[in-house]
């Protein structure tokens, strides 16, 4: 400290004498966290000279009064300082993520500035320390035309990612995902109808940043498998400088976001009383005499005392538990880089015995043999264990308890085991005391690759990759559950996918003189994905303490299975920029699949682009308000190749009967089956206005999907269900606008906020064979896709308490004839909602203030509507012995009474058919998350060589507002959860958690 | 030293760059799980394999494993039992209120179009088989299931069967060729339940005349003989229901069992079996009759049975030591003992319809082929320890017997509508006892007509 002021002393004095001339100037680099950068440019500008910083950030050079010192280092805003009397400049540098961040492309890297294409950029800061366990779930409402939803609130649930509509209608719905070059395994491995998230083993925390290629222009250079959106997720990877130990861990606890009013036993009691009344007759006292079935259900306890009143909700959705901590080093010199993470997640889930625990390793390392040779690897494993349930349509699953009475106890007298004996359905407590259901998932993700500049401009670059995932279930129902005639049951399922790629192409890189940039890149890629499958199964076990297959005594099924498909593709790429101001982009893909026929096992996939970046011309350059404004179009072509491996063949698959073998029809053949192909056209508008203050993008598309890959339905008749046919078209056309705000930028207080707002409208805009009906949902011509289709409900007579539907039936001139009918076969069904909203927005703020930092996301979407499958037994005015909601308290009970609840008539038709009555708007603004944090001042944690300590709060899906009467405006049925169809239904579907966790941040 | 290494990067780049422009071969990838079409359907070893997997699809849930056992016996409840399950569709058969998308009825339908595709495609590519008699018994057999699927199909989505009238009332579409090529698909109408049956009859008669008289678990001459003999009954032609009955009866080798509870639950069949369904523990599909009809503790589901017997249906048995009587269980509700095994066989057709169909059909025809209809009674009561008859006997005796014989075995529809019975106070051709055409073939069939009613 004194040798410091000495030498400024000196420095001053000695100032006036070497007064413009060359002197020593010298001084320390630093990032924004004061972390010394190692490797900064510095030059005087307009001459050769110039130093870079060593290993503790401290250059020195050679400079006059009045030179301008130039600091640049990548992914950093240069910063110019013109010399002046002083000879030391310490220079802090910050983060340059603005216009010229450099965008991850395909095969490729862009900067910002020069993308003519639509992509969506997520940067860690904005995902990490979002304490939920999928990766997709942290995205939600980041991204503008990007609706991501989360089936229901098991924590291994399928996860949906949408980026503009619904482009298919058989084929698969799914974007690719690209983990730093390798397309990811992403096929679902759950054995049951619900649908398991397959990238829950990657660790969130790893991830730099995810590019959403949302055009086609972006996303043509994936082919075949580019119609959905391509999700690019870059890792993590070290820093030039000194090496950095950040350790992150944080804990917490969740519920449910919603819980919904049952009646007690009181309100039951009444209500199914009044019921059989209405039915039997008020003298049949079947239900309320001594020994009736109030008694049975009460299980010897008096309900008539008010001894037994059991809410099954609380019992199903319970207090959820997050733990989440990471430990990562990173750092790197000139020549190599590196970054080594391990990550332990443990959440256990709001639906009770539903946990996951997750291990994970990562380890990037990137390093360079030469000037023109680099080779690189990055690799992870994890291991993570789901405790799962049954499906949302199993007696086992909690939240089907809602259905049991308040009047059956939950347990026997004895508290422990659950009562299984007087409940109206099988008990779930009995299946978590007596049974269990394991998945254990084992993921490996290497990429390792080689990069070698042949000449000057021309490099070439090897990527192999390879991905693993295996997946073992074990199930085991011992012998009081609902296996108790076999005296228990387990199975036990392996599953091996693995998927290897080889990506080879060249990069060439021009600079003509007079600003002409060219780019071209070159390559080929394969890929290889198969999967293999072994089950086993077996009933009789001597104990429920034996509960591997092992013990069975008699192996009741087993089944091994293998397959393989293969995609071998030719990509080019050209971008070309005229004096940094037009920019032309094309691209072309040649795809081929064996899961094709064979006449049509090639595809072309090209794309071309436009930009012009306005803002450098003359008439718009000196103007102080504008600093960038771009235009953009662009259109290409994308296919979807997303269909069974075998969908063109006529099979037969091996069977039994009575132990022999069999061969059992299996498809029907389709020799003219092709690629699905997606036309797409954006045009768009960048803009930064008052010197980027307030930046944005406007974009409009439209997405045309001809030839669908249809499962289409046909005649039963035949004998066959559906065949995969290419048959009609759709389309789906938006709005996009994304607006950034620098709201206040002060040294210690900054402000921005973020909006994103979408549109979205699906049609489908050709369907030869006409309508699909599956379910409550409906494809039609000249309609949203999977639109609701249903009877229009017309509430109660008043005169007699039946239920009334509209009758809408169509008349000569077109109009619906809205006679009101008890008689539900008088009315047509008619197009009364969509599961998908029309529209979406995202609103994020981050605050930070001294020490403090602060940010959150709204995240709204409206115009979709939500079908509850199970309303006729939750809330069908005790036609069913199923607890009611208590809205069914409002029955109609005299006549003139004016309600939409029909007269209460136990086991007897009367206003439960499949109806409007049981569909709502689902409409919601969701605070999605919320974090508050504090970083202790410097001087305090540098005492320990800390360089920063930080303590937060975290906080998910914490405030919901919406008109949803059920559990929650995202959670659905899981087992349509693979169904391209049946969309927006609910049935006893948990609701997501709301998760609140304090957490800490340390980095060395 | 660097130099060389250069040119080896060099070689090595342009090694990977050029050697995949040969790879198309591997985009050519068999399947190991499934056979093509042209394969399966070109040897004659094969065909068998689809015809035992038609037996296979017919013993599914969806149909004889429970599905069309519990739409008739559930749609002919006027009483005698409860539904306890929590299951819409076969709470809408009880009601007498089902929908037209009631998956129950739409898996009846679809499975059942299933088997007859199978069969069709046996009988399509009868030309491989060389051993005539081998070709004989598999059309015998897949005319069998063909004929088996469209009665019951018959039954189930049309008016009743009227002897003494033209039955111009539309049944179910009848498709006689194989599918295989979607190019050869169609969206047939519906066909008239004359037409049906009188398919029904051709097919059923040309197994009975192909068939040998023994063959193993599948269908024989006398299976064929058997079910003739339900469908003359079921079209009021009694004199062939005799015939038919009193040839099976004297000549099939079957037997009636030593008592009542020898004809259930065994895991191969008994010997008054003329046909059964097979049933084993490793099937993929379950056996429905026993998850709807047994206690938890034997295979059903929790709770009550979900079809538990009323005391209604015990009223019909005069004589407290008939073992029909007290073939019953209690587990919660009254359970019937007839489907308690989960993987016992499911009897088909039992020798002692045979007795009951030649008793009613003689009497009704005062004629007495083979015996008289009181010694025919006289012998399946003997059988279950009942009193025997000493005095004649009348029409509802005869009947009444059926019943206690029959029950729960999917006749009560189908005798209601045949007797002209009321269910209930239903009369037996009102709508609401037929089935509706399932919502998803009028959607993807515009040439099929709604039943009246729906």
């Amino acid at each position: 400290m004194k040798i410091n002021i000495l030498f400024l002393f000196t420095s001053i004095l000695f100032s006036s004498v070497t007064m413009a001339q060359e002197k020593d100037i010298s001084g320390v680099v630093k990032d924004g966290e004061g972390i010394p950068l190692l490797g900064v440019n510095i030059i005087i500008e307009n001459t050769q000279s110039g130093t870079q910083t060593d290993f503790d950030g401290n250059y020195s050079i050679k400079a006059a009064p009045g030179n301008v010192l130039v600091y640049s280092f990548v992914g950093f805003k240069p910063r110019k300082i013109t010399v002046g009397q002083e000879s030391t400049i310490n220079v802090t540098m910050t983060v340059d993520n603005e216009l010229d961040e450099v965008i991850v492309l395909g095969f490729g890297k862009q900067s910002k500035r020069k993308v003519t294409d639509n992509i969506a950029s997520i940067s860690s800061d904005e995902i990490n320390q979002i304490p939920v366990a999928s990766m997709q779930g942290a995205l939600t409402g980041k991204a503008a035309g990007v609706q991501i939803q989360q089936i229901n609130g098991k924590v291994e649930g399928g996860v949906k990612m949408r980026i503009r509509g619904i482009s298919t209608i058989s084929s698969s719905q799914e974007p690719l995902y690209v983990i730093d070059g390798l397309p990811l395994i992403n096929d679902d491995e759950s054995v049951s109808e619900a649908p398991m998230n397959p990238l829950i083993s990657l660790n969130p925390n790893d991830i730099e940043s995810i590019q959403i290629l949302k055009d086609a222009s972006s996303a043509a250079i994936y082919g075949a498998r580019g119609t959905n959106g391509v999700v690019l997720i870059t890792t993590k990877q070290g820093k030039l400088g000194k090496t950095k130990i950040s350790v992150n861990t944080a804990t917490g606890w969740s519920e449910a976001t919603n819980k919904v009013d049952w009646l007690n036993a009181e309100q039951y009691v009444e209500l199914f009383t009044e019921a059989s009344a209405n039915s039997y007759g008020a003298d049949d006292l079947w239900l309320t005499e001594q020994g009736g079935y109030f008694d049975d259900m009460a299980n010897g306890l008096d309900w008539r005392t008010g001894e037994v009143d059991t809410d099954w909700q609380d019992l199903a959705l319970v207090k959820g538990y997050v733990q989440d901590h990471g430990i990562s080093v990173s750092g790197g010199n000139e020549k190599t880089l590196f970054y080594i993470s391990g990550g332990y997640n443990n959440t256990e889930g709001i639906v009770r015995g539903n946990t996951l625990e997750r291990y994970s390793y990562r380890g990037n390392i990137d390093h360079r043999v030469s000037d023109r040779f680099r080779v690189g690897l990055n690799s992870s494993l994890s291991k993570t264990h789901v405790k799962r349930l049954g499906t949302d349509n199993s007696f086992s699953t909690p939240l089907q308890a809602i259905a049991q009475s308040p009047l059956s106890p939950p347990y026997l007298s004895d508290g422990i085991v659950p009562n299984n004996e007087s409940t109206i359905y099988y008990n779930f407590l009995m299946q978590q005391y007596n049974g269990s259901w394991n998945v254990n998932i084992f993921r490996a993700i290497m990429n390792t690759y080689a990069e070698y500049e042949i000449i000057p401009g021309l490099r070439f670059k090897s990527e192999i990759g390879y991905d693993n995932n295996s997946q073992l279930d074990e199930y085991f129902a011992g012998s009081l559950t609902e296996s108790a005639s076999t005296n228990g049951y387990a199975d036990a399922t392996s599953v091996q996918a693995d998927k290897y790629n080889l990506n080879n192409y060249f990069t060439y890189n021009r600079e003509f003189i007079g600003n002409y940039d060219l780019e071209v890149v070159a390559g080929m890629s394969f890929e290889e994905s198969s999967r293999k499958s072994q089950y086993v199964a077996g009933t009789g076990y001597p104990s429920d303490d034996l509960q591997t297959v092992d013990s069975a005594s008699e192996i009741t099924a087993g089944s091994t299975t293998r397959t393989k498909y293969n995609f071998l593709s030719y990509f080019s790429r050209a971008t070309f920029s005229i004096l940094d101001k037009y920019l032309l982009k094309g691209s072309i893909r040649y795809d081929g699949s064996s899961r094709f026929g064979a006449s049509n096992r090639y595809g072309l996939f090209p794309a071309a682009s436009v930009g012009w970046i306005m803002s450098e011309e003359e008439f718009i350059k000196a103007s102080e308000v504008v600093s960038l404004l771009k235009f953009r179009a662009s259109y290409g072509v994308t296919g979807n190749a997303g269909i069974d491996n075998f969908a063109s063949l006529g099979l037969f698959r091996g069977a039994a009967y009575n132990k022999t073998s069999a061969l059992n029809p299996y498809q029907l053949p389709n020799k003219d089956l092709k690629w699905e192909r997606t036309t797409q056209f954006d045009v768009g508008l960048d803009f930064g206005f008052f010197n980027n203050k307030l930046t944005g993008e406007i974009d409009y598309y439209i997405k045309n999907t001809n030839d669908l890959l249809l499962n289409e339905p046909l005649p039963g008749t035949s004998g066959w269900s559906s065949i995969t046919r290419n048959v009609g078209s759709l389309e789906n056309s938006g709005f996009e606008f994304v607006l950034n705000t620098k709201n206040i930028v002060q040294e210690n207080l900054s402000w921005t906020s973020s909006l994103n707002l979408s549109t979205l409208k699906n049609e489908v805009t050709s369907l030869p064979k006409g309508d699909i009906i599956s379910g409550r949902n409906l494809v039609r011509e000249g309609e949203t896709i999977s639109s609701f289709y249903v009877v229009e409900y017309a509430g109660v007579d008043p005169d007699n308490g039946d239920a009334l539907f509209y009758t809408n039936t169509l008349d000569a001139n077109g109009n619906r004839d809205r006679t009101k009918t008890s008689d539900y076969s008088q009315a047509e069904r008619v197009i009364a909602g969509s599961p998908y909203p029309t529209f979406m927005a995202g609103f994020t703020n981050n605050i930070s203030a001294y020490n403090f930092d602060f940010s959150f996301t709204f995240q709204g979407e409206w115009g979709a509507s939500i079908y509850n499958e199970g309303g006729k037994f939750q809330s069908g005015n005790a036609r069913y012995e199923d607890n009611q909601t208590l809205d069914q308290m409002n029955r109609w009970q005299n006549p003139g009474d004016i309600t939409m609840v029909p007269q209460a008539r136990m086991y007897s038709t009367n206003g439960q058919q499949a109806s409007t009555r049981y569909l709502e708007k689902s409409d919601f603004v969701r605070l999605r998350n919320l974090s508050l944090g504090y970083t202790l001042p410097k001087d305090i944690t540098q005492k320990f060589s800390v360089d920063r300590v930080r303590i937060y709060f975290t906080g998910v899906n914490l405030l919901t507002f919406t008109d949803y009467s059920g559990y929650d405006p995202e959670s659905t049925y899981d087992n349509y959860g693979n169904s391209n169809i049946q969309k927006g239904v609910a049935f006893y579907s948990a609701p997501p958690a709301k998760t609140y966790t304090i957490g800490l941040n340390i980095d060395l | 030293m660097i130099m060389n290494n250069y040119r080896t990067i060099q070689t090595v780049i342009v090694l990977l760059s050029l050697s995949f422009w040969g790879c198309n071969d591997n985009l050519t990838i068999d399947p190991e799980q499934y056979l093509n079409t042209e394969k399966v359907i070109s040897t004659s070893e094969n065909l068998n394999k689809i015809l035992n997997n038609a037996y296979g699809t017919a013993r599914a849930s969806s149909s004889y494993g429970g599905g069309i056992n519990l739409a008739s016996e559930l749609i002919g409840n006027g009483g005698d039992l409860s539904w306890n399950g929590t299951y819409v569709g076969p709470a809408e058969f009880n009601e007498k209120a089902m929908l037209p998308d009631n998956g129950f009825v739409e898996d009846i339908w679809m499975n059942g179009y299933s088997v007859i595709n199978q069969a069709n495609i046996v009988i399509e590519n009868l030309e491989v088989y060389t051993d005539p008699d081998e070709k004989s018994t598999k059309e015998g057999e897949a005319k069998f299931l063909r004929g088996l699927i469209y009665f019951d199909l018959g039954r189930l989505f049309s008016k009743p069967f009227n002897a003494s009238a033209p039955n111009t009332q539309l049944a179910v579409p009848i498709t006689l060729a194989a599918v295989i090529d979607p190019y050869t698909l169609e969206s047939p109408a519906r066909n008239t339940l004359d037409e049906v049956f009188n398919r029904v009859v051709t097919d059923l008669t040309d197994a009975y005349n192909k068939l040998p008289a023994s063959n193993s678990f599948y269908a024989n001459k006398y299976s064929a003989a058997a079910l003739l003999a339900r469908v003359y009954l079921d079209m009021g032609m009694y004199d062939k229901a005799r015939d038919m009955a009193d040839e099976v009866i004297r000549e099939s080798g079957a037997s009636l069992t030593g008592d009542f509870a020898g004809a259930f639950n065994n895991d191969s069949n008994s010997s008054e079996n003329l046909f059964a369904w097979q049933v084993t523990s490793q099937d993929v599909s379950i056996n429905d009759n026993n998850t709807f009809w047994a206690g938890r503790d034997f295979g059903g589901r929790s709770g009550n049975p979900d079809v538990s017997i009323e005391d209604q249906h015990l009223e019909i048995y005069d004589d407290p030591n008939d073992q029909r009587a007290n073939f019953f269980y209690q587990a919660r509700g009254m359970a019937t003992t007839k489907w308690k095994s989960q993987f016992g066989n499911i009897s088909f057709i039992r020798l002692a319809e045979m007795y009951l169909i030649r008793a009613e059909s003689n009497f009704r025809l005062s004629t007495s082929i083979g015996t008289t209809p009181i010694s025919d009674i006289n012998t399946l009561r003997m059988r279950s320890s009942a009193a025997t008859y000493l005095i004649a006997i009348d029409l509802e005796t005869i009947l009444k017997e059926r019943k206690r014989e029959l029950a729960f075995e999917g006749f009560a529809l189908f005798d209601a509508k045949r007797l002209g019975n009321e269910v209930g106070s239903i009369p037996h051709n009102a709508n609401n006892l037929v089935l509706p055409i399932p919502q998803r073939e009028t959607d993807a069939n515009t040439n099929l007509v709604q039943n009246d009613g729906y």
